[in-house]
């Protein structure tokens, strides 16, 4: 399956004259590298391998222990309903790999005369800053039961993910049973770290409405679930934008 | 499950519907678009060597937004009639291909691939297929409600073309 990785750059003068050449492909290189370490789909990857039993962790690539620990934490405060370890054919860090990686390609961009940019990898977002001093970016949520809608606004810090049951048919997995399932349409993570983001989002769309009080308990994240009949439940700060932007100056 | 491998594309510096694919570094050069400010309409070769795939800007002066994230943007409307701009070829991971984008004023109304070559590679065209509605569904988006991305757009093939489908309506094509 493709991953999409649109990245969005802005400049502190306005101007588009900026060169971020060599950062584009410092962000490239990133992604190419987790692609090929982490693919699932690569049969020779290392965690391809790992998976066959063919390597141990301990074998693989500095980066594999690292995301592992990760993901071995994400289980942690999601409760459990983040779980890579429970997936059917064996260990898959897909779920917290793909916002790990964007968040790695993030920090290429940080550099003087640049204000802000965005890592949109299919709908997971990390970013840092926004379209200049106090104007934070506006990321939409798709709307789960009309694709081509927006469902809500949100002002970005940070980062956001969204799992819902409309994403690649039913790929969320209930770690406690094995099965496919999902008790909410859609759940949105927002935070500072875009692989816990979108290990919770998981997480929150697999538990439903219970996934709402892990999130709440969590410095600096919050959760937004649409649920199956389309109505909506957040945690306190969930940072909702309004729907038109007040008008420029 | 979200699977590699990924493809990169840039929007640079506000514009949306800018698309850079490669596979060499020294390819990788999306980072400049045409300054929209003042500038005159990009050619369709995007006006410079920097710039790699395709501009939507083209609105004229003074400081029209281009797209969605002109921070100091004055209102969007800048009448400017219709035209296609079709961006220079770029590498991409598994070939080659340009993108063309339709504004209207300083609204862009149409992202696509105007030419695509990828060696008849069939995993080349399934990524394809998945990757260009995300990015057509991106730019349109982006400007409807000014904003800087879409948190949740990835959907099964099917999705996508549902998808297209409902912006090419929107948009009054069949």
């Amino acid at each position: 399956m493709g991953t999409v990785v649109t990245i969005n750059v802005y400049t502190t003068d306005g101007k588009a004259g900026t060169d971020v050449s060599r950062q584009l492909a410092a962000a490239q290189a990133i992604l190419q590298r987790a692609d090929a370490v982490f693919s699932t789909w690569r049969p020779h990857s290392p965690v391809s391998r790992l998976r066959r039993g063919e390597i141990t962790s301990a074998q693989a690539p500095a980066e594999v222990s690292e995301v592992l620990e990760q993901c071995a934490i994400a289980r942690e405060l999601s409760g459990g309903w983040f779980d890579p370890w429970a997936m059917p054919g064996g260990i898959d860090p897909t779920g917290y790999v793909k916002g790990w990686a964007a968040r790695q390609a993030l920090g290429a961009f940080r550099a003087s005369g640049i204000c802000g940019a965005i890592v949109n990898a299919a709908g997971d977002i990390a970013s840092f800053g926004g379209l200049g001093p106090g104007q934070p970016f506006r990321i939409g949520i798709a709307d789960p039961f009309a694709p081509d809608r927006l469902a809500e606004i949100v002002y970005l810090t940070g980062a956001i993910a969204t799992s819902g049951t409309y994403e690649r048919g039913s790929h969320l997995i209930d770690p406690h049973t094995g099965l496919a399932t999902a008790r909410a349409a859609s759940a949105s993570v927002t935070g500072p770290d875009l692989g816990l983001a979108d290990a919770l989002a998981t997480a929150v769309a697999v538990a439903g409405a219970p996934g709402l009080d892990l999130v709440e308990a969590l410095d600096g994240y919050e959760a937004l679930i649409i649920a199956l009949d389309g109505s909506r439940r957040w945690t306190r700060h969930f940072p909702f934008a309004p729907r038109e932007a007040a008008p420029p100056r | 499950m979200r699977r590699a491998p990924i493809v990169i594309t840039a929007t640079v510096a506000g514009l949306v519907g800018v698309l850079a694919f490669h596979t060499t570094p020294a390819r990788l050069s999306a980072g400049t678009l045409p300054g929209v400010s003042g500038t005159p309409a990009p050619t369709a070769s995007g006006g410079s060597q920097r710039s790699q795939g395709t501009s939507g800007s083209g609105s004229p002066p003074p400081s029209s937004p281009t797209a969605h994230a002109r921070p100091k943007g004055t209102a969007p409307a800048q009448p400017g009639g219709t035209r296609t701009v079709t961006g220079p070829a770029v590498n991409y991971n598994y070939g080659v291909l340009s993108v063309s984008v339709t504004v209207s004023g300083s609204k862009i109304t149409k992202v696509g691939i105007a030419s695509i070559d990828d060696g008849g590679m069939q995993r080349s065209q399934f990524i394809d297929e998945q990757a260009i509605p995300i990015l057509e569904q991106e730019a349109l988006q982006a400007q409807s409600a000014n904003i800087q991305g879409v948190s949740g757009a990835s959907y099964t093939s099917a999705g996508f073309q549902q998808s297209l489908q409902a912006a090419l309506q929107t948009l009054g094509f069949k």
